[in-house]
């Protein structure tokens, strides 16, 4: 098992590498423009604060784009919420069913290591990759804040990338599961998942009869301009991303163990 | 001779679609078993079951001994699989595949497998996407055989090999029975089962039925092949 995570760990390098550093230097490049727009901004930040629902939307309400955290919250906070969510989706949608679809199937499961063995090495593997993707974009924005020579709020920023990390987890567990549901390589699915997300939150926000609903969805917990702003998070939303990595992790196992595989 | 593999009622289906049906077969330790039948008789079905890739209905099945399900990761520490697809991750090198096949295992198989490379021209540089499909499989026959099992399972291999390397490949099969082991060799080519095999069958649509002799002729082996 380990030899088989190791290998996975190799074969998914090259994308994480791709991922975090395009999101992470986004998020970088986002946090330096702060410093060649701080000027102008202010006049941006009123109009910005005053557009009604799409401020609600965007977190623009209760934050002000002129200060750093308020221009971190709704700029990198987009970048590296829909950035980590496809990431997430991509990983682990593909990575039980690409065995299948690439009619590799046969060459790992001939060996003498269990399915549910199997599911654990490429599980853990998403789950490293994830962290991985999390310190590297948390490094390289701390790098931005640095070079700007401002100092971040760092408990807000820590529990946004905390956040933001157990909601790549949760979406990563869904797919998981329907990567071992599906015997194809449904990257699509995986993406369009990531982006009604998304949008759900988005229009949730918008949208008062939705409100009450958020917490189904993953970037409820995780949104930038709520953390920053110093509001709670509903306890249901994460309540709601337990059981669904739990339900999405556990539907890999059973699901692996008893259906057919494909040649 | 114990038996190396026992299948006894063996009925596997895909939804509606037949599979299997009620399939018992015997093959001896040290036998080299010849397994004939037209395209979709079920000869896939009947090893993919055996290995544990499907999930079947009825029935029962022992390799060397050992209960299919029940002791399924036993079972594949002593067996030898080469599919009949030889598909690897395409952006690992040869040398790389091998490896990480015998690493899996747990077993250090670098002289075993420098000797099968030798013998097979398998080139260890290459990526597995700059690869045909014979020398795909000759990687494949190199990862089926270098944790020296004591049973072989090949589903068509020699489609893709050149002559002279079908020549090799059942030497070394030869070689790898005269030492104790037990193959059973899916295959349309009746040639290889008159020249190689000890024992055989044949499928077709989905039912068993042995060959009192592998040396059958073309005849008799082609009537299998048409229609009912």
């Amino acid at each position: 098992m380990k030899r088989m995570f190791l290998e996975e760990l190799k074969i998914n390098l090259k994308a994480l590498l791709i991922w975090s550093i395009a999101v992470g230097i986004m998020g970088f490049s986002c946090i330096l423009l702060f410093q060649s727009m701080e000027g102008e901004i202010q006049g941006m930040a009123d109009a910005f604060s005053n557009m009604g629902a799409f401020s609600d939307a965007f977190g623009m309400s209760t934050l002000s784009i002129a200060s750093i955290e308020g221009f971190f919250a709704t700029e990198v906070g987009t970048v590296h919420g829909l950035g980590g969510a496809m990431f997430a989706a991509i990983l682990a949608i593909g990575i039980i069913s690409k065995e299948e679809e690439g009619h590799t199937g046969e060459f790992t499961f001939s060996f003498p290591v269990s399915r549910k063995k199997v599911v654990a090495a490429k599980g853990l593997c998403v789950l490293i990759m994830l962290t991985a993707f999390t310190v590297i974009c948390t490094l390289l924005y701390l790098l931005g804040f640095k070079m700007l020579g401002e100092e971040p709020p760092m408990g807000d920023f820590m529990t946004f990338m905390l956040r933001q990390y157990l909601m790549n987890i949760e979406i990563g567990g869904i797919c998981f599961g329907i990567s071992a549901l599906s015997g194809k390589n449904r990257t699509g699915l995986g993406i369009g998942l990531a982006m009604v997300f998304y949008f759900y939150d988005v229009i949730g926000r918008v949208v008062p009869d939705l409100k009450d609903y958020l917490f189904i969805g993953p970037f409820s917990y995780a949104n930038a301009s709520e953390i920053f702003s110093g509001k709670e998070a509903p306890a249901a939303a994460f309540i709601m991303a337990a059981v669904l990595v739990f339900a999405g992790v556990l539907s890999a196992f059973v699901c692996i163990d008893k259906r057919d595989l494909a040649s | 001779m114990p038996n190396a593999i026992e299948i006894t009622h063996l009925t596997k289906n895909y939804g509606k679609n037949r599979g299997v049906e009620d399939v018992n077969l015997i093959v001896k330790e040290g036998d080299i078993f010849g397994f004939l039948g037209p395209n979709g008789a079920g000869k896939s079905t009947t090893i993919r079951s055996m290995l544990g890739f499907l999930r079947f209905e009825t029935g029962e099945i022992k390799i060397l001994g050992m209960d299919s399900v029940k002791d399924h990761e036993k079972i594949l520490e002593n067996v030898g699989y080469m599919p009949s697809e030889a598909w690897f991750y395409s952006s690992m090198r040869v040398a790389d595949v091998i490896k990480y096949a015998a690493d899996v295992r747990g077993l250090d198989c670098a002289e075993e497998a420098r000797k099968l490379c030798e013998r097979l021209k398998v080139d260890t540089h290459k990526k597995i996407k700059e690869l045909s499909l014979g020398n795909r499989k000759k990687v494949s026959i190199v990862c089926a055989m270098q944790h020296k099992p004591k049973l072989f399972v090949f589903d068509e291999p020699t489609g893709g090999l050149d002559p002279l390397m079908q020549k090799h490949f059942f030497e070394l099969i030869n070689e790898y029975v005269a030492q104790g082991a037990t193959c059973l060799l899916s295959t349309h080519v009746l040639s290889e089962v008159n020249k190689y095999c000890k024992n055989a069958a044949i499928m077709r649509e989905g039912r068993l039925t042995m060959l009192e002799s592998p040396r059958i002729d073309d005849e008799t082996f082609l009537s299998f092949y048409e229609e009912e």
